[in-house]
């Protein structure tokens, strides 16, 4: 801050405070004695080992808030689960049922269990894919400027 | 150019990169203030200990308030704590402050004792309102107390400055 200003600083509560008005003070050698210049210290520095310091802390911090995420996010997908289960399975009964009129039995069985085996693996390759692109978003994140 | 606030969401995440530039926009005037309010004395402890506080502290951080009276209000808290545990170095007065005619290491000196030589709650308001360029609410906000009070106190830290250098004249 300017030092004229700061001296305004204290003109302006001289000039609202009713005491100071009844006893001036003297503010020009109050402002002078406290008009110091900048204290001894290398701020730069003082950052610098602070930040040196403070580093592990962020760093266990972004790993938990990482982990934190990622279990958020598998545990918000896997709440519709049951009910996706459950529709498919209805859905393959289904299927299996009509097939099984038109064909044998273990070649509509064989269908519908390779649409299952398919299915299942969809659904683990979604699971799987959500940890990895949770990850990725914060690593692009933390690259922009 | 993010906010502060921002930067502080950032952190909250581990994100090294709010942090570097946090401490980039505050080291000055942070590192100032804890330095006349200990008159020089465990200044690095002290602002470690203030970060620290920012870094554990982030993620509950209300948006709502500004950083730089957050930032400040922890910074006073630990000045205050560093006061309790280490009892005060007794503070000789200057002899003869004529200051306009003094170098600026004798003034900077006088400035120190004559801050040091106020109470605590005082040299706090001084500190805030006359060097870091804050206003009376964000001083009591920081201080949390009214803004009455702040005035009062400023009022009498400049009284009690004054009868010292008056003191001193005669």
């Amino acid at each position: 801050m300017d030092p004229v200003d700061r001296r305004a600083r204290l003109t302006a509560h001289s000039a609202g405070c009713p005491e100071c008005r009844e006893a001036p003070l003297p503010l020009d050698h109050l402002a002078s004695l406290l008009e110091d210049t900048r204290p001894d210290i290398d701020a730069a520095t003082l950052s610098r080992h602070a930040f040196a310091r403070l580093q592990p802390e962020l760093q266990r911090r972004a790993v938990l808030i990482g982990w934190r995420r990622v279990a958020v996010g598998v545990l918000l997908a896997l709440l519709p689960l049951p009910f996706v289960l459950a529709y498919n399975a209805y859905f393959l009964r289904l299927v299996y049922g009509y097939l099984s009129v038109l064909l044998p039995a273990t070649i509509a069985a064989y269908l519908v269990l390779s649409y299952a085996a398919s299915l299942l693996l969809l659904f683990a390759a979604t699971y799987a894919a959500i940890p990895v692109l949770l990850v990725g978003r914060r690593s692009r994140a933390a690259a922009l400027p | 150019m993010a906010s502060d606030e921002d930067l502080v969401g950032r952190l909250a995440d581990g994100d090294e990169q709010a942090l570097r530039e946090l401490l980039r926009r505050y080291e000055r005037p942070l590192s100032h203030f804890i330095y006349r309010h200990t008159s020089g004395r465990d200044v690095e402890d002290l602002y470690q200990e203030t970060w620290l506080r920012v870094v554990q502290h982030a993620a509950r951080f209300d948006r709502s308030r500004r950083f730089s009276t957050w930032l400040f209000h922890i910074a006073v808290n630990r000045c205050r704590d560093w006061h309790r545990r280490r009892p005060p170095e007794p503070i000789e007065l200057p002899q003869g402050s004529g200051s306009d005619d003094l170098p600026a290491a004798e003034t900077r000196l006088d400035a120190q004792r004559l801050l040091a030589m106020l109470p605590e709650p005082q040299r706090e308001v001084v500190l805030l309102r006359y060097y870091q360029d804050l206003t009376e609410d964000e001083v009591a906000q920081i201080l949390d107390c009214p803004k009455g009070t702040v005035k009062s106190r400023l009022h009498n830290a400049l009284a009690r400055l004054a009868a010292t250098v008056r003191g001193q004249e005669h």
